[in-house]
């Protein structure tokens, strides 16, 4: 046993598997001691990166044969670590009318927000806790 | 003459990306309202996508000229505004009250 907590979990490109995801992520937050308005505040910018990949990552493509995962973990030092990975082109949300808040309401809540593209897209949020 | 009144749409549970079709069919202005309030009380949970909506309808009845209020419950809700950068975009009220007085003076009542 390490003694790290984590929680990986793989989920396809549909809207429906949001929010059972993000209960996921609030039992894991619960379990590793994070409550209230912080607990709320990382799944809301958890839940936005999520909402990216199964909204813009997979334009056009079957959802169903694409996947997405999120994995989440405390390590030393740094904090709470939560990745949220694609396979697909990451689009700057600003690109479509009305949107944007996405990014801008994560990036409100975590310490950092990181974006890397190369081989899909995986959105990268630390926060201290 | 036809008289205006104010009308209330409810929102609850969860508002996210499934239920964005939803949100939008029940975030509609007719123009024919003397104001709208928008009850948030019961809604737990909003992300980007329902902001989306709650802002493509304030832009709709802004055009029509019909004012609207936003009464929340969760401090989520209140927060992810914020976090959004759209303090001041709606108004906002805690109690029903205040926001059935606002609709009424900023409306069309007569």
């Amino acid at each position: 046993m390490t003694g790290r907590s984590e929680l990986r979990i793989k989920l396809a490109a549909n809207a429906q598997e949001a929010q059972p995801v993000r209960h996921a992520l609030g039992a894991f937050l619960s379990a590793i001691g994070i409550e209230g308005v912080r607990r709320e505040d990382i799944l809301t910018a958890a839940g936005e990166a999520l909402v990216n990949a199964i909204e813009h990552a997979y334009d056009g493509r079957p959802a169903d044969t694409d996947e997405i995962e999120i994995f989440a973990r405390q390590e030393d030092g740094t904090g709470l670590v939560i990745d949220v990975s694609d396979r697909g082109r990451f689009i700057e949300l600003a690109e479509r009318p009305g949107r944007g808040l996405g990014l801008r309401i994560a990036r409100a809540i975590a310490q950092t927000v990181s974006i890397d593209t190369e081989n899909g897209t995986t959105v990268r949020m630390i926060f201290t806790t | 003459m036809t008289s205006r009144s104010i009308e209330v749409i409810h929102l609850a549970g969860e508002l996210d990306i499934a239920r964005r079709s939803e949100i939008s069919a029940a975030l509609q202005v007719n123009g024919s309202e003397a104001g709208i309030l928008v009850d948030c009380c019961k809604v737990t949970y909003a992300d980007s996508t329902a902001l989306a909506e709650l802002l493509r309808f304030r832009n709709d009845a802004k055009n029509r000229q019909v004012p609207i209020a936003v009464l929340t419950g969760s401090t989520q809700f209140v927060r992810v505004i914020q976090y959004a950068g759209l303090n001041g975009v709606f108004e906002i009220f805690e109690h029903r009250a205040p926001a059935l007085t606002y609709l009424s003076n900023a409306g069309k009542l007569p």
